[in-house]
């Protein structure tokens, strides 16, 4: 391949990497707006709260893998004590207060991740397996990143049977689509919100322990992850899963390219470019209702 | 009723406790003070919003912080433009923002709305930080002096005297609040009102529903947009982290819940809690933002009228009189 195909074509890999890190973050922040009608506003913190317990559990085991697979369960698991005992509690005060909840949960998991961890950027080892680059005709690229496509593509593919294919999958969707009816055929819609809610996060939370090492660990990362996540659900619709993929992986190229050749433009074109869709299609691209 | 004796008094001790702040208490509580009176008219154009349309703006930052950016760059750029002008520059320029943002902002409410603006506030800031040829980026704009206030023929005030800035200050953030607590009082605050509670039916007796949405953003961004002028001419400085981030956003929705958003005067208290807060928490512990944090999330839980609601419940409770609000 000629230089400046290998250019391009690394920065689609590059873009593809981020826009599939984005869909992780995303997915969950659609299906649990969809399914409450929440705009978890924290849900990007507990992203970084799993990133931080990746980096804690490396420290104590150094087994990157076990860290992997151990942060986003813990993250997950607060986000369902979340659910349970915080927005289970304001649900009868209707969406405002739902939404005013997580903005303070958000605020204090940034303070409390300043308190345990201090506010520098740590750094995430990865195992050697992982380091160096790959070559393949003519294009080098670093096998992190390829890893990271990989295993987001395994865990939506695994999560997208779950939820196509099963019973379990045939009931989330269809709370997503009216809570309330499902209800009313004998469902326990709470038990289901916990569920989802949990999942969710735990997406989020493989996001954010993959992210990890690309990004470092910073107390800015949920604003960074949030708010690109936080565009991609808008745009793509709320509540709307395919939505929310397609905008993702563009929003993950527009930013690689726009970093390439616009790098000054860039952050602004994501958010001009939402606020076009908004002005157009105020419910987003994808989206069906309010 | 409304002539209540008590009220006066307490108006009155009210007032002469402000007048006499600066000599009793060093600069940097006069400062303190000014800062708590600027984030009152802050959160209660929030409140205009959040309370009396019933829509979460979650990016009001833009205006105040648009607003501040006005004044600092029309004082930078234009030698010798007076004071009065460069509070209304930034009043103007919040005001316009929000005229150009209301077409949009009306068709949606509910999370939509507070997504929307999110979006926007994230846009604005963004901006702010890239364009740096007319915002200074991330250092911002700073080194501009305030000028004096200019009566022609009458009387010239120096205004670099920190304690004539606190009575100008004060004066502007007064006759502001003053302003919109009248504006509640007016018909068109009334069908704001409605609006909120029964959209349909107000439409049904031929009110015009966006129109009045319109007014009412434009009203709230303007104000936001003068406390964001006072605040820059306070600060000296005007940086897109100070006046344009998520957190200068989330900061009034905070005072006007934990205040109460049922009330007019619910947010000028809960902004009033939480630098009383602030201050004592700063000579405990360095964790301002968690205790804020846990605070807010303890108000939503458990008092969901605010303060306020909760001193008129108990208040009512106490004395076996009816319900309050």
């Amino acid at each position: 391949m000629s230089p400046t195909a290998v250019l391009y074509v690394a920065q689609a890999i590059h873009g593809l990497a981020y826009g599939m890190l984005l869909f992780l973050v995303a997915s969950g922040l659609t299906m649990i707006f969809g399914m409450m009608g929440i705009l978890n506003i924290a849900h990007a913190s507990f992203a970084m709260l799993s990133a931080y317990f990746c980096y804690q559990v490396l420290l104590y085991t150094g087994n990157f893998w076990l860290a992997l697979l151990i942060a986003p369960v813990v993250a997950g698991i607060c986000g369902v004590l979340t659910e349970r005992f915080l927005l289970r509690s304001v649900h009868k005060q209707g969406h405002l207060a739902e939404l005013l909840i997580t903005v303070g949960i958000m605020a204090v998991i940034l303070e409390t991740v300043k308190l345990f961890w201090g506010t520098e950027s740590l750094v995430v080892t990865i195992p050697p397996s992982l380091k160096g680059l790959l070559h393949y005709a003519g294009l080098t690229y670093p096998i992190y990143r390829l890893f990271v496509i990989a295993l987001s593509v395994l865990v939506l593919g695994i999560m997208a049977l779950i939820l196509f294919k099963t019973r379990l999958g045939k009931i989330v969707r269809a709370t997503v689509s009216d809570a309330d009816m499902v209800s009313a055929l004998g469902v326990n819609t709470p038990l289901v919100f916990m569920l989802v809610f949990g999942i969710g996060i735990w997406l989020a939370g493989v996001a954010g322990a993959v992210a990890g090492p690309l990004l470092t660990v910073f107390p800015g990362m949920a604003d960074l992850l949030g708010m690109d996540a936080f565009v991609v659900v808008v745009v793509g619709g709320f509540g709307s899963l395919l939505g929310a993929f397609v905008v993702a992986l563009f929003l993950g190229e527009l930013n690689a390219y726009g970093i390439q050749f616009i790098p000054r433009l860039a952050p602004v074109l994501m958010f001009a470019f939402m606020a076009l869709v908004l002005a157009l299609k105020p419910m987003g691209l994808f989206g069906e209702r309010e | 009723m409304r002539n209540k004796p008590y009220k006066w008094i307490l108006w009155g001790v009210v007032f002469i406790f402000v007048v006499i702040f600066p000599h009793l208490f060093s600069i940097y509580f006069t400062n303190l003070f000014l800062a708590f009176a600027i984030f009152s008219l802050y959160a209660v154009t929030l409140n205009l919003l959040l309370g009396y349309m019933g829509v979460l703006s979650f990016g009001h930052a833009m205006f105040f912080g648009t607003g501040a950016y006005a004044t600092a760059i029309a004082l930078t750029h234009i030698q010798g433009f007076p004071l009065l002008p460069a509070v209304l520059v930034g009043g103007l320029a919040g005001g316009l923002l929000a005229l150009i943002l209301s077409p949009l902002l009306v068709r949606v409410s509910g999370t939509a709305f507070a997504m929307l603006t999110l979006a926007f506030g994230q846009l604005i800031f963004v901006l702010a930080l890239k364009y740096r040829e007319v915002t200074g980026g991330e250092d911002g704009i700073g080194g501009y002096s305030v000028p004096p206030l200019n009566i022609p023929g009458v009387v010239s005030i120096d205004m670099t005297n920190q304690i004539n800035f606190y009575y100008f200050a004060l004066a502007v953030v007064v006759v502001c609040l003053f302003i919109l607590w009248f504006y509640t009082k007016t018909p068109l605050g009334s069908i704001v009102t409605a609006v909120r509670d029964n959209a349909l039916r107000t439409d049904y007796l031929g009110f015009k529903l966006s129109q009045t949405k319109a007014v009412n953003l434009i009203v709230s961004g303007a104000f936001a947009g003068i406390a964001g002028a006072i605040n820059a001419l306070l600060q000296k400085l005007v940086s897109t982290v100070g006046v344009l981030d998520i957190s200068t956003s989330f900061a009034p929705i905070m005072m006007a819940y934990i205040g109460g958003i049922g009330s007019f005067f619910g947010p000028i208290f809960g902004s009033g809690v939480i630098y009383l807060l602030e201050d004592l928490a700063i000579r405990l512990t360095e964790r301002i933002g968690l205790v804020n944090g846990v605070i807010f999330i303890l108000v939503v839980l458990f008092a969901p009228t605010g303060l306020v609601g909760l001193f008129s419940t108990a208040k009512s409770k106490l004395f076996h009189k009816e319900k309050a609000s």
